[in-house]
Formats: C-alpha cells, sequence, structure tokens
C-alpha cells in the first residue's frame, strides 16, 4: 500500500511540473470539412502565441447547434446562416477559407482525375437510378476505359454536415429530380447507400470499399489518395478539382458583410469553375466578448501567415478583398 | 436485527450516510427517468407516441422524426445476434461443465472472462479492420451464392456485399455477448446438486442423456435469466455496432443492407441536433431505448431471482 | 442395425462434439481477436505515443500523451467518486438495512443499473452536468462512468460483506463495540479483498467506456489536465481515429486499443487472481 501511494506521489508531482506553463484554450467544434486546414493552422499558432485552439471536427450541425447552445467558444459551418437567423440566436458569421467539395470513387485501374461524369449522371448516381459503373451513360463520357461490372455503393454523410449542404444545395440547383425527391440541406434523406461519420468516415469507407462513390471536401480526397471525379461544370467544359478550379468559382462570389456573407458558390459560371466549391464559416456567439477577441486574433493570424498552409492542403485563401470584408465585419462588431 | 443497547450518534451518523449511499441507485434511475422524460417532451408534444413509434420517417431537414427504423434495428440486430451466440454460449457452458478435463475448466474459464472484459470499442475497431473485409470478401458473397436460388430465404441477402451492415454488426454483437452468456449458463449449470447427475448416470445414462435431461431442465430459470440478461445487454450496446452498421434510417429486409440502431444514432447525432426538435426526439429515443431494457433486464432478473430461490431450498 | 442403444450413444457425440467445437469456437475469437490487436497494437507502439501531443490531421508523427493522460485522469476521479458511494451503500444493504424490503429493491435495481445502456447515461449527463454548465468537461464524464460504476461497487461490497459470519460480527458486539466500529474495523477486514476485487472490476469496466464519453468529456486535440474543460480521452480518439481515412491514425489507434487492453486484462486477470487465492 505503502508503495502504492509513493508512486501516485511522484506521478503526480511529475504531471503538476508539466503543466507548469499553463497554455489558454479556445474550444471550437464544427464543420469536418476545414479540419485538416483548422489543426494545422491551430498547430503552427500554438507554437507562435501560447493559444491552444481544440477544434472538434463533429460536423457543421454540430457546430451550429453548440454555439447555439453557448457550449463551445465558436462554431464552425459549411452551411452559411441567413441574417434573420442569426439574429435570432445573436449570433455573428464570417468565412475563414474556400474548399471543393468532390465527387469521388474507389474503381479498379482508375487513376485520380481520370473518370468523368456530368450533372446528370452524379445525380441519379446518388439517386440509385443508376447502379452500375459500366452504365452506357457512363460509358458514353469515358470512351476507352474500362469500368467495373459491380453495384455502385453510395457513401453519404450520416451526421449533420456543411459538406452535404453544400453538395445537395448543388444537387438541387442542377437536377430538378433531386429537388424534389430529396431536397438540400445538412441531413437529408438520401435514397440509397450506407452513411460515414464526418468527411473522414466518407473517405474511410470509400477507400475500403470497391465499386463506392463517396463526396469530400477536397484536402481529404488528397490526403487519402482517393479517386476523385472529373465534372462538367455550367459552362459546359469538364474541370478537374484543384486549386485553379477552386479560385475561379471563388472569384465569381459576391461576398456581402451586410449579409453577414451569406452566400452559395455552388455552380459558379466561370469557364474553368469547379461546380461544387463553398466557402466555410465561423460562428461566434455575440455575447462572448472576450473569447471572440481571441478567436478573432487567431484568424487574422491566419489570414496573415496561413495562406501557405492553406494552399498546399488544396484549400483556397479568402481573396484579399474579401479579407479587408471580413476585417470591417470585425470592426463593426467591435471583435477587433 | 443489529441493535445496540445505546444508540450511538456515530451509528446514526454512518447509517444515514451509508444509507444515502445506498438511495443514489434509486435516484439514478427516478433522475434519468426524469430527465428524459422532461427532454423529449418536446418531441411528445410533436409526434405523440404511437405516431412516434410507428413512423419510419427520419428526416432533420423537413423536422419529421419517427423512431420505428431504430427500433426495427435495434432489435433485429439484437435478436440475431443471440441467434448466433446462444447455442454457442450454451455449448461452452456444457463443455465446461460436463466433458473438459478439470486441468483445463481453469484456463478456459479465464479465456471466456477475458473474452468479456475485452471494452466493447475494442470489438468495434476489430469489426471495422478485420472482420468486415473478410465478411465482404468471402463470407457474405458466399451467402449470397447458395441462398441466390431460394424463394425466401434469398430476399435476406439481396444486395452488394459490403461488410457494413446488419450481417456484421450482428456477428460483432454476437462474439461479445457469447462470454456473457457462456458463464451464467455455466453458474447454473453447476448448481445442478451431483446427487441428481449421479442418480442419472446410475441407471444408465449416457452423458449427453444427463445434460439434455437433468443438468438442462434443472437450471432452466437460471439460463433463461442469463439469456435475458444478454439480450439486455446487447440493447445498449453501442461502440461494437457503430463502426459497421452503416447508418442508413430504413427497414429492409435484407440482411446485407445497412440500418440503424437506436444506441448508433445517439452515437452519431446526438452532438449534432441543431434544432430543438431533433434534439428532443433524439432524448424521446434514449427514453425508449432506457425503457425497453429496464423491463427486459427486469425480467432476466425476475427469472434469476426465481432460480436463486428454487436452488437455495 | 440402429439399436436403440446405439442411436442414443450417436446422438451424444454429436451433441458432445458440438459443445467441444463451441468451446473452440470460443477461444477461437479470443485468440483472434486479441491476437490482431496484440500484432497491430505492437507495430505500432514507440516512444512518441507517449511523450507527444497529436500533430495536425493527415500529418504524420505526434503521438496520444494527452489521451493517455486524460483517460487517467477521468478514470480516477470517477473512481473517487464511485468507489466510496458504492461501498458504503452495499454496507447499507448488507449490514443496518440487512434483510428488509428496501434492501432487497435496491439491491435488485442496482442489478439492473449494472446493465442500463452506457450512451442513455451519457444522454443523462448532458442534460444536467453539461448544458446547464455551458461547456463539455471532465467533471461531467467522470460522473457519467461512476453513474457505471457505482451499482457494480455496491452489489460486489454487499454479496461480499454478507460472506462474513454473523459470529464475527457477535464477538466484537460482546465487547461492547458500537455497530459502526464493528463495520469499519471488523466486518470490512475481513471482506477487504472481495470489496477490492470488485473495485478492481468496476475500474476495469469503466476504463473501456467510449459512449457515456462522448457528449460529456468531448474530446480535446490538445494536452489538458483542466477537468473543467473538455478532455480527450483513449477511448473516444480510438473512436475518432478508426473512423478516419488516415493510415497514420489506424495505427495509432491499434496502439491505444493495446495498450488500453492490456490494462483492463491486467486488472481483471488481478482481480479473479485474487478471489481465487483468498477464497479457497
Amino acid at each position: 500500500m505503502k508503495v502504492f501511494l509513493k508512486i501516485a506521489l511522484v506521478l503526480a508531482v511529475m504531471l503538476s511540473f508539466t503543466h507548469v506553463v499553463a497554455a489558454e484554450t479556445l474550444h471550437g467544434a464544427g464543420a469536418t470539412f476545414p479540419y485538416p486546414v483548422y489543426s494545422a493552422w491551430a498547430f503552427d499558432y500554438s507554437k507562435v502565441s501560447g493559444m491552444q485552439l481544440n477544434y472538434q471536427s463533429i460536423g457543421s450541425g454540430g457546430g451550429v447547434r453548440q454555439i447555439t447552445e453557448r457550449t463551445v467558444d465558436f462554431g464552425a459551418s459549411d452551411d452559411p446562416m441567413k441574417p434573420d437567423q442569426l439574429q435570432k440566436d445573436k449570433l455573428l458569421q464570417f468565412p475563414a477559407v474556400i474548399g471543393g467539395v468532390v465527387p469521388v470513387g474507389n474503381l479498379e485501374g482508375i487513376t485520380p482525375g481520370q473518370l468523368k461524369l456530368d450533372s446528370g449522371t452524379l445525380c441519379k448516381i446518388f439517386l440509385g437510378e443508376i447502379k452500375t459503373w459500366n452504365d452506357d451513360s457512363i460509358k458514353k463520357m469515358n470512351p476507352g476505359f474500362k469500368l467495373p461490372q459491380g453495384e455502385i455503393t453510395v457513401v453519404y454523410r450520416s451526421d449533420g454536415s456543411g459538406t452535404t449542404a453544400i453538395f445537395t444545395h448543388y444537387l438541387s440547383e442542377v437536377c430538378p429530380e433531386w429537388k424534389d425527391k430529396v431536397g438540400a440541406g445538412k441531413a437529408v434523406k438520401f435514397p440509397v447507400g450506407i452513411g460515414g461519420k464526418g468527411n473522414e468516415g466518407v473517405a474511410n469507407y470509400v477507400k475500403r470499399t470497391p465499386n463506392a462513390i463517396g463526396y469530400v471536401e477536397f484536402a481529404y480526397a488528397k490526403q487519402n489518395k482517393l479517386d476523385y471525379i472529373q465534372l462538367k461544370n455550367k459552362a459546359g467544359s469538364f474541370v478537374e478539382p484543384g486549386f485553379e478550379s477552386f479560385e475561379d468559382a471563388a472569384e465569381t462570389g459576391e461576398f456581402d458583410a451586410k449579409k453577414d456573407f451569406f452566400l452559395w458558390l455552388t455552380n459558379a459560371p466561370g469557364k474553368n469553375s469547379w461546380p461544387i466549391a463553398g466557402a466555410t464559416f465561423i460562428l461566434l456567439a455575440k455575447e462572448k466578448t472576450v473569447s471572440n477577441k481571441n478567436v478573432v486574433k487567431f484568424f487574422d493570424w491566419a489570414f496573415k501567415n496561413g495562406d501557405n498552409k492553406a494552399k498546399e492542403l488544396i484549400y483556397v485563401p479568402l481573396p484579399k478583398s474579401l479579407k479587408e470584408k471580413v476585417r470591417g465585419y470585425w470592426k463593426t462588431n467591435g471583435l477587433q | 436485527m443489529a441493535e445496540t443497547s445505546k444508540k450511538n450518534p456515530m451509528d446514526m451518523v454512518f447509517a444515514s450516510v451509508t444509507g444515502i449511499a445506498s438511495f443514489t441507485v434509486i435516484l439514478f434511475i427516478i433522475g434519468i427517468l426524469y430527465v428524459l422524460i422532461a427532454e423529449s417532451s418536446l418531441a411528445i408534444r410533436q409526434f405523440g407516441v404511437i405516431k412516434f413509434l410507428t413512423s419510419t420517417d427520419w428526416n432533420p431537414v423537413k423536422e419529421s422524426f419517427g423512431a420505428l427504423t431504430n427500433i426495427y434495428g435495434t432489435i433485429v440486430t439484437t435478436l440475431l445476434s443471440m441467434v448466433f451466440a446462444i447455442p454457442v454460449a450454451i455449448g461452452i457452458a456444457i463443455f465446461v461443465t460436463e466433458i473438459s478435463p478439470n486441468i483445463l475448466k481453469g484456463p478456459i474459464g479465464i479465456a471466456i472472462e477475458l473474452l468479456a472484459a475485452i471494452p466493447s470499442i475494442i470489438y468495434g475497431m476489430w469489426g471495422l479492420f478485420t472482420l468486415s473485409p473478410i465478411m465482404s470478401n468471402y463470407i457474405e458473397p458466399f451467402l449470397k451464392k447458395i441462398t441466390s436460388g431460394l424463394p425466401f430465404v434469398s430476399m435476406l441477402f439481396e444486395g452488394t456485399p459490403m461488410g457494413i451492415d446488419i450481417l456484421t454488426a450482428s456477428v460483432i454483437l454476437s462474439i461479445m455477448i457469447i462470454p456473457f452468456t457462456a458463464s451464467i449458463a455455466r453458474d447454473s449449470f453447476n448448481l445442478t446438486p451431483s446427487v441428481v447427475k449421479e442418480s442419472a448416470y446410475a441407471i444408465g445414462a449416457t452423458k449427453w442423456e444427463v445434460v439434455k435431461n437433468v443438468v438442462v431442465p434443472y437450471s432452466k430459470l437460471g439460463v433463461f435469466g442469463g439469456i435475458v440478461l444478454s439480450l439486455g445487454r446487447a440493447l445498449g450496446e453501442t461502440m461494437a455496432v457503430a463502426f459497421v452498421l452503416g447508418n442508413n434510417h430504413r427497414i429492409t429486409t435484407s440482411l446485407l443492407d445497412a440500418a440503424a440502431t437506436i444506441t448508433v444514432t445517439l452515437a452519431n447525432e446526438f452532438a449534432e441536433a441543431d434544432t430543438d426538435l431533433y434534439l428532443s426526439s433524439l432524448f424521446y429515443l434514449a427514453l425508449v431505448l432506457f425503457v425497453m431494457s429496464f423491463i427486459t433486464l427486469a425480467i432476466a432478473k425476475f427469472f434469476l431471482l426465481r432460480a436463486e430461490r428454487k436452488y437455495a431450498r | 442395425m440402429m439399436t436403440h442403444e446405439r442411436k442414443r450413444k450417436i446422438e451424444g457425440i454429436i451433441a458432445l462434439t458440438f459443445s467441444t467445437l463451441a468451446a473452440f469456437l470460443g477461444l477461437f475469437w479470443l485468440v483472434f481477436i486479441l491476437g490482431d490487436v496484440l500484432v497491430h497494437g505492437v507495430k505500432a507502439l514507440n516512444l512518441s505515443l507517449f511523450i507527444n501531443d497529436p500533430a495536425p490531421a493527415g500529418v504524420d508523427g505526434g503521438g496520444l500523451r494527452n489521451a493517455f493522460i486524460g483517460q487517467l485522469m477521468i478514470t480516477i476521479c470517477a473512481t473517487l467518486i464511485g468507489v466510496p458511494v458504492g461501498v458504503l451503500g452495499g454496507t447499507f444493504l448488507a449490514e443496518y438495512a440487512r434483510g428488509r424490503t428496501v434492501a432487497r429493491l435496491i439491491s435488485i435495481l442496482a442489478d439492473i443499473m449494472v446493465s442500463v445502456p452506457s450512451i442513455v447515461i451519457g444522454t443523462f449527463i448532458y442534460a444536467i452536468l453539461v448544458r446547464p454548465i455551458g461547456h463539455f468537461n471532465g467533471w461531467a464524464g467522470a460522473v457519467a462512468l461512476s453513474i457505471i460504476m457505482i451499482p457494480v461497487v455496491l452489489r460486489t461490497t454487499e454479496d461480499m460483506l454478507s460472506l462474513v459470519p454473523w459470529t464475527l460480527r457477535e464477538a466484537a458486539f460482546a465487547l461492547g463495540a458500537p455497530y459502526y466500529k464493528v463495520i469499519t474495523q471488523v466486518v470490512y477486514r475481513g471482506a477487504a479483498t472481495g470489496i477490492l476485487t470488485g473495485i478492481l472490476l468496476s475500474i476495469a469496466r469503466v476504463a473501456g467506456e467510449t459512449a457515456p464519453l462522448l457528449f460529456t468529456s468531448f474530446n480535446n486535440s490538445f494536452y489538458s489536465l483542466n477537468m473543467s474543460q473538455p478532455i480527450s480521452s483513449l477511448t473516444v480518439t480510438i473512436f475518432q481515429y478508426a473512423m478516419g481515412p488516415y493510415d497514420s491514425w489506424h495505427s495509432q489507434a491499434w496502439a491505444a486499443a493495446f495498450v488500453i487492453t492490456i490494462f483492463i486484462l491486467l486488472l481483471t486477470i488481478t482481480g479473479r487472481l485474487i478471489i481465487k487465492w483468498r477464497y479457497k
């Protein structure tokens, strides 16, 4: 017994010493879409400022819920909220970074970026109307590729997801049948498939299930070497997801600080625009003035220093003009 | 009854302290019921009782929620896991009590305890990384092939074998349940007085006949209680199933389809429900599960108590 | 010619063979699962796992120091809450209230509570200890675990105390000791190893729980000793990493699974051995 107590005492002293440099922590939760870039930024930021940003990627739905209930310091969501909704819950909203939602597949013998789909076929696959990869409509767009016979397994998000919101918003825009039958939102009733938790879960399932198709934020497709798929955009050209096509879509966006930056970037009209781009937003509770200032400090630092890291992970940093608009929004709302 | 002649004040203090400690059990049960009902009141007012329990809707966008898909998934995975687990567990119990040489009884007993002690998240992880590929590459296609002609049974194996479905989840759940049922069955079997067994042997019964006609009937109540107890445990299992069930809210006849159980829905959606009605409906689901498992466990306890009483004669 | 006797014999052989196969099937699962955890876990074990905190998503390196410490803290706090309440409660049932209906009622309810779905307990604690406070916190996780522990400890304490012969108490009474002294100085000593085993087994039970922590102590990608804020735990981290797509996450999850499994198995084996050795 005595030996045990001695060991416990030593352990306690050890732990207390490591805690001497107590770091301040900010807690945030929400979208899995920007998780790779937020966690990279937070890692670098903690080294220069001593402030730890604990971001838990639980999905945009969770981000909205947690900030509405004030159980976190900031929420993150790719599903932008309208000004009247923000007023009701006393929240502030601003964009942090722009990325793209990308359909990914698991097809043997096909390398990333080889397969082409258009909005019609994409829609029908997710509706369950096209059941196999070697369907005629897909074969027509992809001559020369040997497409597998097997049944397609659709993978979607089982949690409340801004990525789903962006994806279904796009499908509802280009596909009246989808708009009718399923609609758009963070958690819709997908007609077929299996649900994965977070962008991470979808990527995981697609990776381990042959003939699967899913939709993820591009960083997840790149980091996990998934087969991303080319899409036909509004201007009629097939584009590959990547920095150029995301940036093209971002440039068409007219963000308005007076509308709390509410904007969808889907189905962008540019010649080389990626059709499923989106901004991801930070939500703050109006009355948490102290923590808000710290959150804003972090994002200000990220705007100044985080561009390269973001580009490395294939996110599009906000264009300079938008960053200025956001800083203006911060000043008007007493956050800076 | 223990009563000292003088009423020692410290005794009253100690008695009250320990009494309060024991009352926390009652407090928890009442507290959980109260909180769950209070939190689900919004959903109860919105959907009522019958409508919620029988609706297959689970639509967060349209804010329409019904428990049936989750209840269906819970019941199917639980029952299927029992079908897989009970024969094996009884077999293990028979082996340990009647067949195995004495030296083996200890180690096998420990092996069963170890299997029971493994945390459910380990089962879940192992299920996702090891069992699921085996299911989708070998076992499920095989099952699909041999049932493809048969009229009724082929419905059970429709769809693509992904390994992330009701069947895999039930297999993992059954592996978790086996040690639990086996140890209760073993304890019940061991309570059969050897006198009765020996008399059966004396009139020429084979070992199997002793088991079938003496031991099993004698320990019926205990074994049955153990089975119902395992059922109660399986109902509430979350992590073992969360990895491999696939989270699809629907009612399906195929075991190769993904589904949803109350526990997995709670684990996936609770921290993220963004509207009050959504959260309240999740609490409503938790309430349904709490009531279901409470009743099941109470039934189990009833049988186990009767078994105890019988043996204490 | 199939005589009745031979039929009985064959039936017996088939049935008993099936039993034996069942037993080996059980052993097979155990070896398979533990073996898998061992093989994958040991491969991923390295010092960095224990010393470093997590790296950003998708980046290699990094460790799980915060999760190990967090898990330890939550488990220790849960034990500090759950064990005293459980032991004292079991004492009440076995001593002051022995034989009374209220004791039987609480005993039965405790048995039921042992198997109540742990995720329901998580939702309960969220409503009373997370929402009102305003944020996730480690204490909520510890309390959730202690609610699982208390019935287990209570029942084993009650059983172990009941095993102590009444004559022992009578001897102490005969010397003029008040009841509480009889309990603390005589009965507890007699049942000590049994109670200790119950405690060890209850710790083994909650150390592996994930569901009650999902929305109480939540998670934290940084090292923290602050129980009044979200704190990371090994089990929730395993859930997060195993469900994620990164290979580095997967191997860390296996390593963490290995450590937790070894810890729990050691506790369980120790508990059982103590009982065997003491009550031979």
